[in-house]
């Protein structure tokens, strides 16, 4: 930088040799520096745009989980968490087409609907009554979730898609709603494209 | 003189396209983002409710080929199944691609100016949307058999065609996007084509 500063004032009869000059140029300084500050400015903001914010980034305290199994087992899994969020699971999903069920679910089942993109709702038996209705018709009106009693997990309501879950404590928490969007078949799913009807009909 | 250029002039040139290039890349990706129709406009409306239209299409017409022998439904059966899935990954696709959920918690139907009043199977918050088999409808037509089954199926996937059609028209008329366009008036001229073959159909078996 100096160097270039050195050389364009040599050219310059009006002003001081920059050889013998004591001062430091800080114009010169100021001008390329500010130049490197808008570019490493530019640079870096572009390379936050231009990275996919995580799935969900925006739900506050959601749990993630990843190196889920996937294999189909018709035994008994044993999951991590309540409800869980993934794992080896039952070759029958458990049909989640907008499907209110009154009892809990086979975990093995559910887990695979899970699989297909499917939002898995569920609660702790004893929710209110008007909670609980406001759920149905959430779940009723929404393609590719289900809900279901879940008689031990720690939240009221607990929202679960494969690899991400978050637990509230009311129907009305808008959490459900953002949930509900970015995961609904959302970009977690490890098999789009997978249906919600024609499987395990029953609890 | 044999003056190189100088290091400092270089410099800056390298500076200023490098901030060229950072500015074109931020402006690059702002129009990709903001490229494609909202998440709540009236073709991501259509692709998210037509979709879960499709898949009961595809969910009946697989029953009903479990449950006749008969060839010409066998296939019409097979043909739907396969055309309405293949659309709901095309549908799926443009969701992905304009960012858009493929769940409305608002309810179905709003594009179509449906929301206000509720209505749905369960309480839903939406609009039921048009043609939709009961669940009960569902489960007679999984009971039934051979005849039965083959005019409940083609009565069931009469209206189930019909919705679509008014579906199909109710996005045409609310849309200029190419791909949407198109196929939604492919939709249309397939399904009305469908439902002909199929009243005769039925027809044919003295249920209608």
């Amino acid at each position: 930088m100096s160097k270039g500063a050195r050389n364009r004032n040599s050219n310059s009869k009006a002003r001081p040799n920059a050889l013998t000059e004591r001062q430091t140029p800080w114009g010169v300084i100021a001008f390329y520096g500010s130049i490197g500050v808008l570019a490493i400015v530019a640079i870096t903001y572009a390379f936050i745009l231009s990275r996919p914010e995580p799935a969900g980034a925006s739900i506050k305290d959601l749990v993630q989980k990843d190196d889920l199994g996937r294999d189909h087992t018709s035994g008994t899994v044993k999951y991590d968490g309540a409800p869980p969020m993934g794992g080896d699971h039952d070759p029958m999903w458990q049909n989640c087409d907008a499907r209110v069920y009154e009892q809990p679910l086979r975990n093995e089942n559910a887990v695979h609907s899970l699989e297909h993109g499917a939002v898995w709702i569920t609660y702790r038996p004893g929710l209110d009554a008007a909670q609980l209705s406001a759920l149905k018709a959430k779940v009723s009106a929404t393609g590719y979730t289900f809900l279901s009693p879940y008689p031990s997990q720690k939240d009221p309501i607990t929202l679960t898609a494969w690899g991400s879950q978050v637990g509230v404590q009311s129907a009305s928490d808008t959490r459900i709603d953002a949930f509900l969007r970015t995961f609904v078949k959302g970009p977690q799913t490890p098999e789009p494209g997978a249906a919600c009807d024609g499987a395990k009909d029953a609890p | 003189m044999t003056e190189r250029p100088a290091p400092g002039r270089r410099a800056t040139a390298v500076l200023v396209a490098v901030l060229l290039l950072a500015a074109a890349a931020v402006a690059a990706s702002a129009f990709l983002r903001s490229g494609g129709p909202g998440p709540d406009g009236p073709e991501a409306g259509f692709a998210r409710d037509m979709s879960a239209h499709h898949a009961q299409a595809v969910r009946m017409s697989f029953i009903v080929r479990d449950r006749t022998r008969d060839e010409r439904v066998r296939l019409l059966a097979y043909d739907i199944a396969n055309t309405q899935s293949q659309q709901i990954g095309m549908m799926t696709a443009w969701l992905d691609e304009w960012d858009a959920p493929k769940a409305d918690p608002g309810g179905s139907m709003r594009w179509m100016g449906h929301g206000a009043h509720g209505g749905g199977a369960g309480g839903a918050s939406g609009a039921r949307m048009p043609g939709m088999a009961t669940e009960a409808q569902i489960g007679e037509l999984q009971k039934a058999d051979g005849r039965d089954a083959e005019t409940r199926y083609l009565s069931l996937m009469i209206e189930h065609h019909r919705g679509g059609v008014e579906m199909a028209r109710a996005v045409l008329a609310r849309t200029g996007h190419d791909r949407v366009e198109r196929l939604a008036r492919t939709m249309v001229d397939g399904q009305e084509a469908e439902i002909r073959l199929m009243e005769g159909m039925l027809r044919e078996r003295g249920a209608r």
